[in-house]
């Protein structure tokens, strides 16, 4: 039995516990909420350094990136550290696959993206891989970054841009405390109404609406009409949430077990594990390979909206 | 340690790397603030202004409440807004108190970057 545990500075009401087997492999997956505690989930890393074969970092990014460029969150990499044996994954690895990958599935497979779609990527420098495969397909791309992790009315349009902002803003945003870019804890739980009510016209105006599930959650207007959500971290009291505010459709890039989608830190820390090599020697092409053979494919949930 | 003058040229510095990015006045449009810019160690106080994305700077304090007070030593002002240095590490290591709502700082801290960011 091979155990992967994720260890997030998210909410404690999300936490879960499965079993699956995965290319003849019987593996125990867990997540634990820490509730925004980051000296709790620094002790909780040490504990289990060494005791899993696995270990994910979710509710936090350790890496986010923007064109050729890489920004490590000075919290992330305080909290990596803090493991010193077990290979230690943020799902950073995984989105430049996985993820790009959903994109050209949905592209190919399904009349939902096509020239001219307008997305709205609630952030993408977490999110690197996918928003450059709905630019490659000529979507009308919305970055979100500004808009909803700091509040600034200001709708980036090309890659390009998002790159520029990135490098100015980047190098010195990542030393901030986490928690004043993305919410953590209690206010994954809730929404933001001032902003939700100010920014819902992003919202409105999109057909896709991409990105990290709880700046989609925390941000999502009363009522949409009929979006596709593409996103993961999903439970079924989110899928209920999500028809309840008028999506069409939920689409989940992460494999669903249980009736959840786990987060790109769960499946990353999986995929380590099936991998067996050193954490550093790991390439994307590996990761494409084993996201072949597992047959991992995005999910989607009509939502009959 | 820097004089009044020294931060009030500082202040008109950012000012005019404020104006010269056409996108902050866009970005600032929604973000109208009262900003008293206070020396610790010298008797010095300024006013920055923001109102629908135009950018003010005055001596002395404002006649309405302000949205954010941002505190600091003389010299740490000065080499602030002269882009000399970001204003993210004397804000964590407590050289640079802001007192205002955890937005507004973030805010503030955004457009001295988008000012002097590399």
């Amino acid at each position: 039995m091979k155990r992967v545990f994720s260890v997030s500075l998210g909410s404690s009401k999300r936490d879960h516990q499965v079993q699956v087997e995965l290319l003849s492999e019987q593996f125990e997956i867990s997540r634990l909420g820490m509730d925004g505690d980051f000296e709790r989930a620094l002790t909780k890393l040490q504990q289990l350094d060494g005791q899993v074969d696995a270990i994910g970092l979710g509710g936090i990014d350790i890496y986010v990136y923007a064109g050729n460029k890489r920004y490590a969150f000075k919290d992330g990499l305080k909290l990596m550290e803090a493991v010193k044996t077990t290979p230690v994954v943020d799902g950073s690895g995984l989105k430049n696959t996985l993820e790009r990958e959903a994109v050209t599935y949905l592209l190919q497979n399904t009349g939902f993206i096509k020239k001219g779609t307008r997305v709205l990527m609630v952030s993408a420098v977490d999110r690197f891989g996918m928003a450059e495969a709905f630019a490659a397909a000529q979507c009308d791309v919305t970055y979100g970054d500004l808009i909803f992790a700091a509040g600034i009315p200001y709708p980036i349009k090309t890659l390009p841009e998002l790159e520029e902002i990135a490098a100015k803003l980047l190098p010195e945003m990542t030393q901030l405390p986490f928690h004043m870019l993305y919410p953590t804890g209690k206010k994954q739980e809730s929404r933001d109404e001032e902003k939700a009510q100010k920014f819902a016209q992003y919202y409105q105006d999109a057909e896709i609406i991409a990105g990290d599930f709880h700046f989609i959650k925390r941000y999502m207007p009363n009522k949409l009409d009929g979006q596709t959500i593409i996103t993961n971290t999903t439970t079924a009291a989110d899928v209920e949430f999500l028809w309840q505010s008028g999506a069409g459709r939920l689409v989940t890039t992460t494999p669903v077990f249980e009736g959840r989608s786990f987060g790109t830190n769960v499946i990353e820390g999986v995929l380590v594990a099936l991998l067996g090599k050193p954490y550093n020697d790991i390439t994307p092409v590996d990761y494409l390979e084993i996201i072949k053979k597992l047959n991992f494919k995005p999910r989607i949930i009509e939502l009959d909206n | 340690m820097a004089t009044h003058e020294e931060i009030s040229a500082s202040l008109q510095s950012f000012y005019e790397g404020y104006k010269k990015n056409n996108k902050l006045n866009l970005m600032n449009r929604d973000w109208n603030r009262i900003i008293i810019i206070k020396a610790s160690d010298i008797d010095s106080q300024h006013t920055l202004t923001l109102q629908n994305g135009e950018l003010s700077v005055s001596q002395g304090a404002p006649d309405q409440k302000a949205d954010l007070v941002v505190t600091s030593d003389s010299e740490t002002l000065a080499d602030l807004f002269y882009g000399d240095i970001t204003p993210t590490e004397p804000y964590l290591n407590g050289t640079l108190v802001i007192q205002g709502s955890e937005d507004d700082i973030l805010r503030l801290d955004f457009i001295s970057l988008m000012i002097w960011g590399e």
